[in-house]
């Protein structure tokens, strides 16, 4: 049966761990239908193996971390707050904050779709394959051009946020009577990772990182001045592309793995700090990247220790980072 | 298609407008290596329309624009049109004009390049060249921004109203800048521009726009200044040349 109420499918869990882990096959907190979100799970095992009497202690999570529990689920975190952060210069610098939302929550709702393709129809569709495909069908419903349309680019934007929750809540409907949980994709948990998704956030975190190292320039200029770029022969279009493909590339990745809720807020909050910050572009690409995967990390230990739902917790944590960077920005007069 | 030998850009009949809709009756020019050419006319006549279409930034309604044999452009456009948000050094946005088609693909030199100090140098700037772009004023973001233009190996350089938010003097000695770079570099220039006293004094030739009247004349700005089609617009006499700065 499902771990964590959601993040394992039939079977994965013991096929991830086998029976040498703590007993975490007690059912999650049951949640009432019209209030998903009290159904998701909390980072410490106490929430879901045993009754909590006290508060979580080191000794507590050293013991998970031994057992490999929870090194999987913290690095996880902390390589997507890392890769997340670097995008998310481009995607602030872009003005296209909200353009990330949707894409993530496209990544969620295939996510949603691969677990109901394989509940209703048996099609043994991987989560990750899903995330892809929607959210880069995302990406494209977001290039379409509007202008012949007479409407702001906003409003796709808007369209692909509004339909890809609308059905991810319809879907998890589905879902929720086969006890999922898809308020653990759209929300994030990341209480346990299956070792697979370590491998896969960590390579394709890699693979993103250094096409943005090798493309960084071209993003500058086609970003800086769009029409003297073109009037140089760079390929915007393709540039504009690019990001977009790797923003939705990691964002199914990750949000596969810790859900839709911290992907976004890694992908914001972080570089809006750094970008206050930094006065060059690099600096500001290693600030982001730091304070995502601190943000990763960071949020993992807060929600263990307080007990709260990983995803949300990852978020606040990247929110105050952001608090603590713009008093002193403005201190030091940028 | 190419142009002429001893052509850098060639507008045979060209048509500019939106749609499908000319704006403008059809223009005739050919702009030649080292010309300063000045692109007048009042607000909404076609000026940026004209450059845009030129620069393929735009479709043309009908005719061609030809291009010389390994012509390179460069282009500055309206101060809106470039983000200011993006924190970069001055120094950053000079080496921008280094990059061109696929090049940003190739690893980044660590050293920088002395073309790009000797720009900055060469347009007054050499001392801002670590002082964040959005900090300077407009006068020396325009500055950078010529600098950019000097590095970028471009044979013929667009500039759409390059001197919209400077005083006079500050004016007058970009279009200084800008008389000593086609010079020094042999790079045609094409200025969108207002400031009919220094179009007089820098520019070889003129290209006057007006959609109202659906006027366009080429020639020499003394020609196009006593042009009947300028009067009706402008003024009824020619601006002064050179000194007299709030000429326009």
């Amino acid at each position: 049966m499902s771990a964590d109420g959601g993040l394992f499918s039939e079977g994965e869990f013991e096929e991830a761990f086998g029976d040498d882990h703590p007993d975490t096959s007690a059912p999650p907190p049951v949640a009432a239908p019209s209030a998903p979100q009290a159904a998701t799970p909390r980072a410490s095992p106490i929430a879901f193996v045993a009754q909590p009497e006290k508060a979580p202690t080191w000794a507590e999570f050293s013991e998970g971390w031994a057992l490999g529990l929870y090194r999987d689920p913290v690095f996880v975190g902390v390589f997507s707050g890392l890769v997340l952060g670097l995008l998310g210069v481009y995607v602030v610098l872009r003005r296209a904050v909200f353009v990330t939302a949707a894409v993530t929550q496209a990544a969620g709702l295939g996510v949603a779709l691969a677990f109901l393709l394989g509940i209703q129809l048996e099609l043994d569709i991987p989560p990750v394959v899903g995330a892809l495909v929607t959210s880069l069908l995302a990406t494209v419903v977001l290039g379409v051009r509007t202008d012949r349309l007479r409407l702001p680019r906003e409003t796709l934007v808007g369209l692909t946020y509004l339909a890809a929750s609308a059905l991810a809540v319809l879907v998890g409907d589905r879902i929720t009577q086969d006890s999922h949980d898809v308020s653990a994709i759209l929300f994030g948990t990341a209480v346990l990772v299956r070792p697979g998704d370590l491998t896969l956030v960590a390579t394709v975190g890699s693979l993103v990182v250094l096409l943005l190292l090798v493309m960084h320039r071209g993003f500058l200029f086609a970003g800086f001045d769009p029409e003297s770029a073109r009037v140089h022969r760079l390929p915007v279009s393709l540039l504009d592309l690019a990001l977009w493909v790797l923003i939705a590339v990691q964002a199914s990745v990750s949000t596969r793995a810790i859900g839709a809720l911290p992907v976004f807020a890694f992908a914001v909050l972080p570089a809006m700090a750094a970008l206050a910050l930094a006065q060059r572009v690099r600096l500001a690409l290693a600030l982001a990247a730091v304070f995502g995967a601190t943000a990763g990390g960071l949020g993992y230990l807060f929600a263990f220790f307080l007990e709260f739902p990983v995803g949300a917790s990852q978020a606040v944590v990247a929110t105050l980072l952001l608090l603590i960077a713009l008093p002193v920005a403005r201190v030091r007069g940028r | 298609m190419s142009a002429s030998p001893g052509t850098l850009l060639h507008c045979r009949g060209l048509r500019i407008g939106y749609h499908g809709v000319p704006l403008l009756p059809a223009i005739d020019l050919e702009i030649g290596p080292g010309e300063l050419w000045a692109v007048i006319g009042r607000n909404g006549c076609g000026k940026t329309t004209w450059l845009r279409t030129a620069l393929g930034l735009m479709p043309a309604v009908s005719g061609r624009i030809e291009t010389g044999p390994d012509v390179k452009m460069s282009y500055l456009p309206q101060r809106n049109v470039i983000d200011e948000l993006y924190p970069l050094l001055a120094r950053d946005v000079v080496r921008m004009g280094l990059l061109r088609g696929w090049s940003f693909l190739r690893p980044s030199v660590r050293i920088e390049p002395p073309s790009v100090r000797q720009a900055l140098s060469d347009m007054g700037v050499g001392a801002l060249g670590d002082v964040p772009y959005r900090r300077l004023s407009e006068g020396q973001k325009q500055r950078v921004l010529f600098a950019r233009l000097a590095v970028s190996g471009a044979n013929i350089a667009l500039l759409d109203e390059p001197t919209s938010a400077m005083d006079p003097v500050a004016e007058a000695e970009a279009f200084a800048l800008l008389d000593g770079l086609r010079h020094r570099q042999g790079l045609a220039i094409v200025v969108v521009s207002h400031y009919l006293g220094m179009v007089r004094r820098y520019a070889d030739r003129a290209l006057l726009l007006d959609r109202d009247t659906q006027a366009v004349v080429v020639g020499p700005p003394d020609e196009v200044f006593e042009h009947e089609a300028f009067h009706r617009r402008f003024s009824e006499r020619p601006p002064p040349a050179a000194e007299v700065d709030d000429e326009r």
